[in-house]
């Protein structure tokens, strides 16, 4: 059954008000409704109707009663009924509320009550009974339930069997978003649509907007890495073009970053002693021109240490103190792929798969044995150890790993964020996804396991938010963005639509829609490959208020006016201050070199410069670490300056938003950090509003016009149209907020 | 551990340790040399260590126990008698009662701008509630302590009970405690009372006295046909109870009522329970296995069942399914934690500073919980059977909740910190005693200073800046191992490596951003009045420069 219809906007369609339309009087029959709202390319495979959804895992009073879709992008299940005990509204513009993406699925069991039969469905399968129930086990720990009592047992059957085959596809090309993207070209021939807005793309546009503040660089032109160059403020660095056209390797990206001292005939030459071709990246360099760099391992045994030598040397001539280099081999030093997603299995299972009384005992302990706080503890300290190495000691950092696209991605970015208060800000973190992760090869495909082939699933991206968000935690006033903001990039990644998370490789990307281009007649013209939706495009997926939750309210942003500065000077400057319009973009540059008044407000934040130290004698290198954790923590936090985190296993802490926050019997009504979250948000914006007050020329006592309103960064206001700007606690806040379990998880009944 | 040499000092009411000053020097403390500063209430005991022919550094001194979690060794130079006379002079204050000599308290001349002795006055709180009523009247039947002893004076019990009545029921409830009301629903008028065990004994004697008083007070809410009994103890404790006289309401005796036991452990397995949680965290933190050694303790499982019955009680009430009977054996441990984290939980006035003042002072202090025996105040039996935890085991259930709604409490966490700090301190009266009867004999609201008078006279400091007052919010926490924490900022407080930002960073950024309001607010009513003052002036001054440019026009 195919709808090719133009898709209706939104759902909310039906509740316009017939004015326009007074020629057709006739309303949209009930049964109408039912109807799915389908993305460009979306087709439905298989529907079965007079289903009903489980809420509750002990009452079957607020089941809701509806359509059960299976299209090729996700299962939807479409009711009148409204969700019960839901108050509020956060939902992504993709999904309706109780839509899974098939990207997300991880396991569909089918059930027979009568004849006591259960069965795991795989692609391809037959299913020898009339499934009364299934359950769909999705891999952001949700548990959807649906019961076909009153269903047609074959047309049920039907839309299970189609759901076990379109989620767990063979082929790369069969993800929805070849579909969509191709769709939205076929449309763009006849001048229906415009082009997804870049991004995840095309080499001719660079970056994406999501809508508002700055751009995200996606490091896939050779402009981008040379301003992170000179963002950074590295000499001795240069950007090389020798992989355009993935000539040399096809893991890595066309441009990347080099030492100066490196003719392109050498890296050619170097090249193919590296596994996978992948020879050094620059990632990043510290102001004191210590840099850091990534690398797979040199299999060529007989050159190893000569090319080793060379490369070294290289990155030692590009510091200008031409410091020593130091190598971290992650291989040895860090858990392995395999024990990051043994853990994760581990936590997920505890999470979800058991009864929650039966688990409380011995809740400590499990969650001690699934390791997953120690690995977490693990990559923060190794991280932090080498941002000692790169500011204290002032050596430039090598990452070394097999193949330099795993462990490193997470190291490197780790690094990055305590390093450098750009990488705490929305766009400088999502632009350090695109250099460390995107670019870099991280293999999004094989690790998500979109394609269902387990042996190479590992959670790494989701250890690099978890540890993201253990330093939210502990320097809240640091980070532009939210939890919230965090758990919502990660659930990105479950949805196949955007490039930044489908492929193993930015040459995957081009290689694999060029040909699917070709299949189904689609013209390229100078366009290297499809261009997909970028995932930083946030319009996409929620709306401009949505979005606002992204925003952290206690965020100090560099421009942001400080109590302690009480003259007039400085308030003057706040005209910048939130709008982090500014920052992200490069400063500007004299003959690639900045200038010493230029640079002052990201040199003065490092410590380097508040406390001097006296040159560091060849000295033990614990103690002398030990020493500068103990000097670090002694002092008050910059938090434009490194970032250290604190280690103890009693700081390490379960990130409950994310993992909880499906799960009703852990929910705070009324309660949990959004609850002290929405008074500061209050807050933040009844400063905001009198800033801008402030600013307008005559500043008129009724406050600012209802246009200025709509410029608040807050999802909470402190006043105006929107119900909840009384002060007391909304009451749809919870532990989850803003996601909600009910209606999410329903664990199969014993 | 961190070894520091200074100087000594002690004074009645506590030790305190000034650094020499190239150690000042050296640690960057330039304007504080005071490096420790111990109440002598706080310790537990005193030990030395090491003997004249001790060698090595460090290794002859004193060891002291405190009650707050922490060690103290001090290394003394071996010449002289001076340790001797140090630990004599320290036994002799830390422990008063033992030597006969006054505690603290009642030296301590300490004025404040308000008395705390005033916060809390019976008659006024359960006006406060409603009561009495045409179903609850207030009773002086205790007035001189004669009906029991570690009652307060002033009772609410059931209209239709005659002092008559009470006193035979008294006969049958251990130590004389029996059922009276601590709080009642202000809607549905549901309430929670309060009492020990019923003297059931072996042979399961009844009492027809008590029986018919329960019913009563079923039956102060016609509409509800069963009274719910939270008997706190496990079942076993409560079979186990009968062999000493004690016991539960049977069923057959009780046929109108339906009996719980909350499985909640007693004074013995908390102290034993947190002795482990001191092991896992002094002097050092238990790194390795640090969420399987913090299980082993049981420390938050206790917390765990606590909470549980707590919120049972709760909403038991808050639905008006029915009243609540709780008891556990004597009264005044277990019942004091459940039917005050129950009133927390239902009241919000109690979650305000002064609230929850009154109710420490009503169901903790009022009641009888012994403080005195389950602290050892200026005792040096440290090894006493009847010390227990109890009442901070309660501090950390209100911090729990406190941190699963941050904005609910008037009160922020150093307000709970200072009142267990003050616990053992012996600065205040407040802690003192076991009981009323006795306070009322020591003359403590005469002679001592209430540690409401600290907190009250400094009320900023102990405010939460999140609070959003609500009435009548029933809070309900989630009792489950998922959100239960260790409080690390007490617990381990006296660990330089756990060192926790302090003030709470998001706490500090609220803050700040109070401040920028402000100065803002400011600046805008400047502007305003700069403004208007233009106005009233027009031809003065010009107005803005948009309005002169008109103006200069017509004269071309």
């Amino acid at each position: 059954m195919f709808s090719l219809k133009p898709p209706r906007p939104t759902f909310r369609s039906y509740l316009l008000p017939p004015a326009q339309t007074d020629d057709q009087i006739n309303f949209e029959p009930k049964i109408k409704k039912l109807e799915p709202v389908l993305l460009p390319g979306e087709i439905v495979v298989n529907e079965v109707s007079f289903v009903r959804k489980c809420i509750a895992t002990d009452t079957s009073q607020y089941d809701l009663w509806g359509k059960l879709i299976c299209s090729n992008f996700r299962i939807s299940f479409i009711t009148d009924d409204p969700m019960p005990l839901q108050k509020f509204h956060f939902r992504n513009l993709l999904l309706g509320e109780h839509d899974v993406p098939l990207t997300c699925i991880e396991q569909i069991v089918t059930v027979n009550d009568h004849k006591r039969k259960q069965k795991v469905l795989g692609p391809n399968q037959k299913l020898k009974f009339n499934p009364t129930e299934l359950i769909i086990y999705c891999k952001d720990f949700r548990i959807v339930r649906f019961r076909f009592d009153e269903s047609g047992p074959e047309s049920a059957k039907k839309v299970c069997l189609a759901i076990a085959h379109y989620s767990q596809p063979t082929d790369l090309q069969l993800l929805f978003a070849f579909e969509y993207v191709g769709k939205k070209y076929h449309n763009t021939a006849n001048g229906i649509n415009g082009l997804p807005s870049g991004g995840g793309g095309g080499g001719s546009s660079s970056a994406v907007g999501g809508g508002q503040g700055p751009q995200t660089p996606l490091f896939e032109t050779y402009s981008d890495w040379d301003r992170e160059i000179k963002r950074t403020g590295a000499s001795g660095w240069r950007v090389c073009s020798i992989n355009e056209g993935y000539m040399i390797s096809t893991c890595l990206p066309e441009y990347f970053v080099v030492p100066s001292s490196l003719a392109d005939q050498d890296l050619k030459n170097f090249s193919h002693s590296f596994v996978g071709r992948r020879m050094p990246l620059w990632c990043w360099s510290h102001a004191n021109g210590s840099a850091l760099v990534r690398m797979a391992l040199i299999k060529d045994t007989l050159q190893q240490r000569k090319i080793d030598q060379r490369i070294c040397n290289a990155v030692t001539k590009s510091h200008p103190q031409r410091s020593d280099v130091y190598k971290s081999d992650l291989d040895k030093t860090l858990p392995n792929i395999q024990d990051i997603q043994a853990a994760f299995v581990k936590l997920k299972q505890l999470c979800i798969n058991e009864p929650f009384e039966e688990t409380e005992d011995k809740w400590l302990s499990s969650l001690e044995n699934t390791r997953w706080l120690e690995y977490i503890r693990t990559f923060l300290k190794h991280s932090a150890e080498l941002v000692y190495v790169l500011e204290s000691r002032r050596l430039s950092v090598v990452l070394q790993e097999e193949e330099g696209r795993d462990l490193s991605c997470v190291i490197a970015s780790l690094v990055q964020v305590m390093a450098d208060p750009y990488f705490r800000t929305i766009t400088g973190f999502q632009s350090l996804i695109q250099k460390e992760w995107v670019m870099a090869g991280y293999q999004f495909l094989d690790r998500c396991n979109h394609l269902k082939r387990s042996e190479k699933e590992s959670p790494l991206f989701l250890l690099f938010l978890d540890a993201t968000w253990q330093l939210l935690e502990q320097y809240p006033a640091a980070f532009e963005f939210s939890e919230t903001y965090l758990a919502v990039l990660y659930d990105s990644t479950r949805i196949s639509l955007f490039g930044t998370f489908l492929f193993n490789s930015p040459h995957q990307r081009v290689k694999q829609s060029t040909e699917f281009a070709i299949s189904k007649n689609i013209q390229l013209g100078d366009e290297k490959g499809l261009k997909f939706p970028s995932a930083w495009d946030w319009s996409l997926q929620f709306t401009a208020k949505d979005r606002t939750l992204f925003h952290n309210p206690m965020y100090i942003g560099k421009s942001t006016p400080c109590v302690q500065s009480h003259s007039v000077k400085s308030f003057k400057r706040t005209k910048k201050s939130y709008s982090s319009t500014l920052r992200g973009m490069p400063v500007p540059f004299k003959n690639g070199i900045i200038s010493d008044q230029q640079l002052l407000p990201r040199r003065n934040s490092l410590i380097l410069k508040i406390r001097p130290k006296p040159p560091q004698p060849a000295k033990n290198q614990n103690s002398g670490m030990e020493e500068y954790f103990q000097e670090w923590f002694s002092k008050p936090v910059d938090l434009h300056g490194i970032l250290l985190p604190h280690l103890s296993a009693t700081h390490i802490k379960l990130w409950k938003l994310c993992y909880f926050r499906w799960v009703p019997e852990a929910q705070i009504n009324l309660g949990g950090f959004i609850t002290a979250f929405h008074k500061l948000s209050l807050l933040a914006d009844e400063v905001d509003m009198l800033s801008r007050t402030l600013r307008q020329p005559r500043a008129s006592p009724g406050g600012p016009c209802s246009a200025e309103r709509d410029q608040s960064r807050m999802y909470f206001q402190a006043s105006g149209p929107h119900p909840h700007s009384t002060s007391g606690t909304p009451e749809f806040l919870s532990s989850s907020f803003p996601f909600s379990p009910v209606g999410n998880l329903c664990l199969a009944h014993s | 551990m961190n070894l520091l040499s200074g100087l000594l000092e002690m004074e009645l009411l506590r030790i305190w340790m000034k650094l020499s000053p190239d150690f000042r020097e050296r640690l960057g403390l330039l304007d504080s040399t005071l490096i420790l500063d111990v109440p002598l209430g706080v310790i537990s005991r005193i030990e030395k260590m090491g003997g004249a022919t001790s060698r090595g550094e460090n290794s002859y001194g004193l060891d002291i126990t405190c009650k707050d979690m922490r060690n103290l060794r001090f290394a003394l130079k071996q010449e002289g008698h001076s340790r001797r006379d140090m630990f004599e002079t320290l036994m002799r204050y830390a422990f008063p009662l033992t030597h006969s000599l006054p505690i603290f308290a009642f030296a301590n001349e300490e004025k404040f701008n308000v008395d705390g002795w005033m916060v809390y006055n019976p008659v006024e709180e359960y006006r406060r509630q409603g009561l009495p009523n045409h179903h609850w009247r207030i009773t002086f039947i205790n007035k001189f302590y004669e009906l029991c002893d570690t009652y307060p004076p002033l009772l609410v019990v059931p209209y239709r009970a005659s002092d008559e009545d009470l006193r035979r029921v008294a006969a049958f409830r251990s130590r004389n405690r029996i059922p009276v009301l601590s709080w009642i629903h202000p809607e549905n008028k549901t309430v929670i009372m309060r009492c020990s065990q019923p003297l059931v004994g072996m042979s399961g004697k009844r009492n027809k006295d008590d029986e018919k008083y329960l019913d009563v007070i079923r039956e102060t809410n016609r509409q509800i046909s069963k009274l719910t009994i939270y008997d706190a103890r496990p079942s076993v404790n409560a079979v186990a109870n009968k062999a000493t006289g004690g016991g539960y309401e049977s069923e057959d005796a009780y046929p109108n009522a339906e009996l719980f036991f909350l499985d909640i452990h007693n004074i013995h397995v908390m102290r034993e329970s947190l002795k482990k949680v001191k092991d896992i965290v002094y002097p050092n933190v238990e790194e390795s296995h640090w969420l399987s050694s913090l299980e082993s303790t049981h420390w938050l499982e206790h917390i765990k069942l606590v909470l549980t019955g707590a919120i049972q009680v709760a909403d038991r009430v808050s639905s008006g399914k029915s009243s609540v009977l709780v008891h556990c054996s004597d009264g005044w441990d277990r019942t004091a934690q459940l039917t005050s984290l129950a009133m927390l939980m239902l009241d919000s006035y109690y979650r305000s500073i002064e609230g929850f003042e009154i109710l420490v002072q009503k169901e903790w202090i009022s009641f009888g919980h012994k403080f005195a025996s389950r602290i050892g105040h200026g005792d040096k039996n440290h090894a006493d059977a009847d010390r227990s935890p109890i009442f901070l085991q309660f501090i950390d259930c209100v911090w729990q909740m406190s941190k699963q709604f941050p904005t609910a409490f008037e009160f922020n966490e150093r307000f709970l910190m200072t009142i267990l700090d003050h616990l053992y301190s012996c600065r205040f009266g407040t802690f003192l005693y076991n009981c009323e009867s006795v306070r009322e004999k020591q003359n403590v609201t005469e002679r001592t200073v209430s540690l409401w008078s600290l907190i009250n006279s400094n009320k900023d400091n102990f405010k939460n800046p999140f609070y959003t007052k609500e009435i009548n919010r029933v809070l309900y926490p989630v009792a489950s191992m998922r959100h239960l924490e260790l409080w690390v900022n007490y617990y381990i407080r006296w660990n330089p490596r756990i060192k926790q930002q302090q003030p709470n960073p998001v706490e500090q950024r609220y803050m700040e951003l109070l401040a920028l309001r402000d100065e803002y607010i400011k600046r805008l009513e400047e502007l305003q009045l700069a403004n208007s003052a233009k106005l009233t002036e027009p031809s003065s001054s010009p107005a803005s420069p948009s309005q002169m440019v008109p103006h200069v026009q017509t004269h071309f």
